[in-house]
């Protein structure tokens, strides 16, 4: 599936945009992520594994409210964090 | 054709003026009387409310106010579009109005050389139609929200960060920005516009497409923002859609709201906490030592000085920096370590003071021990001691 990433945290991933990984659910996806780039869950994902509240996960343009959601392998994931920009 | 009851409203040169948007079917005279009775409020005259403002007051809008109490900076002409060199220094709104008014003095513009507050915010916001939010940070885009869904006025909201950027459309029945995000995150994970970094064409184009959904609104043609959140990003050059909604759980518009007062959140990014503060709302359990511009400057002067350690990125070194510093951008910190002497006191700094924070973290976790940090970076620098380095 493809995961894309939004610009405040592409530090942790090399600057890699967008990403092709394989999971199940979101939890896994979340978990892959943060071996792949560790510390990338904690600024998406508390520690009562709730979606933080400046970060919205769409799953084929959909918004999703929890890990427990199922992904299939065709599956698109935004991740979008809000912005203060102006 | 135009339609012969409205044009008896424009004046010769009005018509002609707007020529081009008479002769679009879906605009027309009657639209373009729309958009002459039609009052907008941009907050913000920065990256996004620059653009916005330009074309708004191009296309005829008859009522324009612009609020922002910031003043122009040389670095803003990047991308504020609105400026000349000429306007440095002095107030934003009032070099925004005078550059409008210049453009089309048809339009009536409002300057408002002020911050907008929870004190005041229902007061400006009650005199307009539609708000555009051209806000640089978190406390004012909350507030301005928070108003237009107590006051019931439709509110585009714009955002950007680097190369990317948001747009949505917020009616105050169908959602609002607390719906999307309800908080802000935390203090210290907010880089500052200085430290961020953005392209210079990218406010142009989300301020343009906040502009563009203002003049549809007060045409009613074409298929609002609205429970669509467009995402832009410039280096792939890609838009996506995404679907979004009414929360209901939402503490302003949601079924049992509990925000009913305007309140302003001091939700501000790291470099512009006090030490003192940031240590207490930070996760780090790490002390952060400090040392002020004027207390380095004397540092310096005596024997044994620190080592200055500059953790900002190479291209920004170049621009200026402080003599004898070591150059290491945070991001290479960790791996670069053992170039620095453990038992050297070490003054980290960067441009306004989160990277070098940030940086000290990174050496007191490494078993550092006499490491402080600049506050507010090389700008405290250049205005306390010597104005002459360059922090561009």
């Amino acid at each position: 599936m493809l995961v894309h990433i939004p610009g405040p945290l592409l530090s942790y991933t090399n600057g890699q945009k967008s990403l092709d990984l394989s999971a199940k659910s979101l939890l896994e996806l979340t978990q892959k992520l943060d071996e792949k780039f560790p510390g990338i869950k904690f600024r998406m994902i508390d520690e009562q594994d709730h979606i933080r509240e400046h970060i919205k996960i769409f799953v084929d343009k959909e918004e999703v409210k929890t890990l427990e959601t199922s992904l299939d392998a065709t599956a698109v994931v935004h991740i979008t964090c809000s912005l203060s920009g102006g | 054709m135009p339609e012969p009851d409205k044009i008896s409203e424009f004046s010769p040169s009005e018509l002609a003026r707007y020529s081009r948007h008479i002769l679009l079917p879906e605009v027309g005279s009657a639209g373009q009387l729309k958009l002459k009775k039609a009052r907008v409020l941009i907050v913000g005259a920065g990256g996004l409310g620059s653009p916005a403002a330009l074309y708004l007051t191009a296309a005829g809008v008859g009522t324009i106010g612009i609020i922002d109490d910031d003043a122009v900076d040389l670095s803003n002409l990047q991308r504020q579009v609105i400026y000349t060199a000429s306007d440095v220094g002095q107030l934003k709104a009032n070099s925004a109005a005078a550059r409008m008014s210049a453009l089309n003095s048809e339009t009536q513009i409002i300057a408002l050389p002020e911050k907008i507050t929870a004190a005041n915010a229902r007061q400006i916001i009650g005199a307009y139609d539609i708000v555009i939010d051209g806000t640089d940070n978190f406390s004012t885009r909350y507030l301005v929200n928070d108003a237009c869904v107590m006051l019931g006025k439709p509110y585009i909201y714009g955002a950007i960060f680097r190369f990317e950027g948001q747009v949505s459309f917020f009616n105050p029945t169908a959602g609002c920005y607390r719906c999307l995000f309800p908080k802000a995150p935390p203090a210290e994970t907010i880089p500052n516009c200085a430290e961020g970094g953005v392209l210079g064409v990218l406010p142009g184009i989300i301020g343009m497409l906040q502009a563009t959904e203002a003049i549809k609104w007060i045409l009613g043609i074409g298929d609002l923002l609205i429970g669509r959140l467009l995402l832009y990003n410039s280096l792939p050059m890609t838009f996506d859609e995404l679907k979004i909604g009414r929360d209901k759980s939402c503490a302003l518009c949601g079924d049992n709201p509990t925000i009913k007062a305007l309140v302003e959140e001091n939700i501000v990014c790291a470099s512009q906490y006090s030490d003192k503060e940031l240590t207490s709302t930070s996760t780090s359990t790490s002390t952060s030592n400090t040392i002020s511009a004027r207390e380095l400057s004397q540092l310096l002067s005596h024997d044994n000085a620190p080592l200055l350690l500059d953790v900002r990125r190479g291209d920004e070194y170049i621009l200026g920096n402080l003599p004898d510093s070591v150059l290491i951008p945070v991001d290479e910190l960790e791996m670069r370590l053992d170039v620095l002497d453990k038992d050297k006191d070490i003054v980290v700094y960067c441009k306004s003071g989160a990277r070098s924070r940030r940086a000290e973290e990174i050496l007191l976790a490494a078993g550092f021990k006499n490491v402080r940090h600049l506050t507010g970076g090389i700008m405290s620098w250049a205005q306390e001691v010597d104005p002459s380095v360059g922090v561009r």
